[in-house]
């Protein structure tokens, strides 16, 4: 029987031809999540090379992980990296009301307190290299140097990314694209501050275990 | 919150921008310090055998990670947010299968690379080595 038959009235189109209007802002940061999630996977490519190679064998004669890693001292890195986020996170609230002098004091900030933890970072290896712990010394610190240096690469480039963005406010102001790219940096950077609990935890709270 | 029949609305107006909560953020920044505080204080005691402790401090990060979805990601089930916590969800089994999986099959390995050689009869060779 054909389908049509009981049709009464013009057939309803089968697709729609003229454009259709997409909320730019929705479908952006919803791409930038997905990517974040692909990030994570890296990272847990990462995790499950250095949870591998972090055995004794994989020292290869060199320093264990309880000799490499400083909780105390990496907890300076943990309060600069999550105040740099919370920096950045207030910023996003003062992007609520249009406010541009609280989002470039947030951006200002974090960028900040991401530069000190991004020094904090190769003051530590420069201080591992000094007592010969190099990547090349074993597997097990080739994977903690890819491990936590990717990390800190995330860093620098969200670091670059605000700078690049600052004057994008300043020339373009609170546009459609100007506040995505915020809102993805915001997702961008609150991820540094998921993925530092991991490095923490699983690498410097428990090289301390072992 | 935006109109679908304007095409150029306010983007500060948009859930997106709308959602940041300042409540949240500092609640989030507060809880990750603290617990990681925590978590460094109970590693420096060591009050705990080493088995137990590895478990707390992995359950203290998977807490925090959570915490942070909700107060930093401002992930729930509303419907702006919902892809984002459905292609969360979808991804920890990822996570689960590349991390735990790996680590645990060589981890099995470990006694086995570890037995001694015997007199006559050199271990294989394996990627582990």
């Amino acid at each position: 029987m054909d389908a049509h038959a009981k049709h009464e009235g013009p057939l309803p189109p089968l697709w729609h031809y003229g454009e259709t209007e997409h909320d730019p802002i929705s479908t952006k940061t919803l791409g930038f999540w997905l990517y974040m999630l692909s990030d994570a996977l890296i990272f847990a490519g990462l995790f499950a090379a250095y949870g591998v190679l972090d055995q004794p064998m994989n020292a290869a004669g060199g320093p264990g992980i309880a000799k490499i890693v400083h909780p105390v001292a990496a907890f300076w890195q943990t309060i600069a990296v999550l105040s740099s986020v919370l920096a950045y996170s207030l910023a996003t609230v003062a992007l609520k009301t249009g406010n541009r002098n609280g989002v470039l004091a947030g951006i200002i900030a974090a960028i900040v307190l991401g530069i000190i933890f991004v020094g904090l970072e190769f003051a530590d290896f420069a201080s591992l290299f000094a007592i010969g712990a190099t990547p090349d010394t074993s597997g097990m610190l080739s994977a903690f140097y890819i491990l936590v240096a990717t990390h800190g690469l995330h860093m620098m480039f969200g670091i670059l990314w605000m700078l690049v963005l600052i004057p994008q406010i300043f020339l373009s102001g609170f546009n459609t694209a100007v506040v995505t790219r915020l809102l993805n940096l915001r997702l961008f950077w609150q991820f540094q501050a998921s993925v530092w609990v991991c490095v923490y935890v699983f690498v410097y709270l428990r090289g301390t275990i072992q | 919150m935006t109109d679908p029949h304007n095409p150029n609305p306010d983007p500060l107006l948009h859930s997106e921008v709308q959602q940041a909560s300042l409540a949240g953020y500092i609640s989030g920044y507060t809880l990750t310090v603290v617990f990681l505080g925590i978590g460094l204080l109970i590693t420096q005691l060591h009050g705990l055998q080493p088995a137990p402790l590895l478990v707390t401090i992995s359950g203290l990060a998977i807490f925090l990670l959570i915490a942070q979805c909700m107060l930093f990601f401002g992930l729930d089930v509303s419907r702006y947010n919902i892809w984002k916590t459905v292609s969360l969800i979808l991804t920890v089994p990822l996570f689960i299968l590349s991390i735990g999986l790996t680590v645990w099959m060589f981890h099995a390995l470990g006694p086995v690379m570890a037995m001694p050689e015997m007199p006559g009869m050199p271990l294989q060779p394996t990627v582990l080595q």
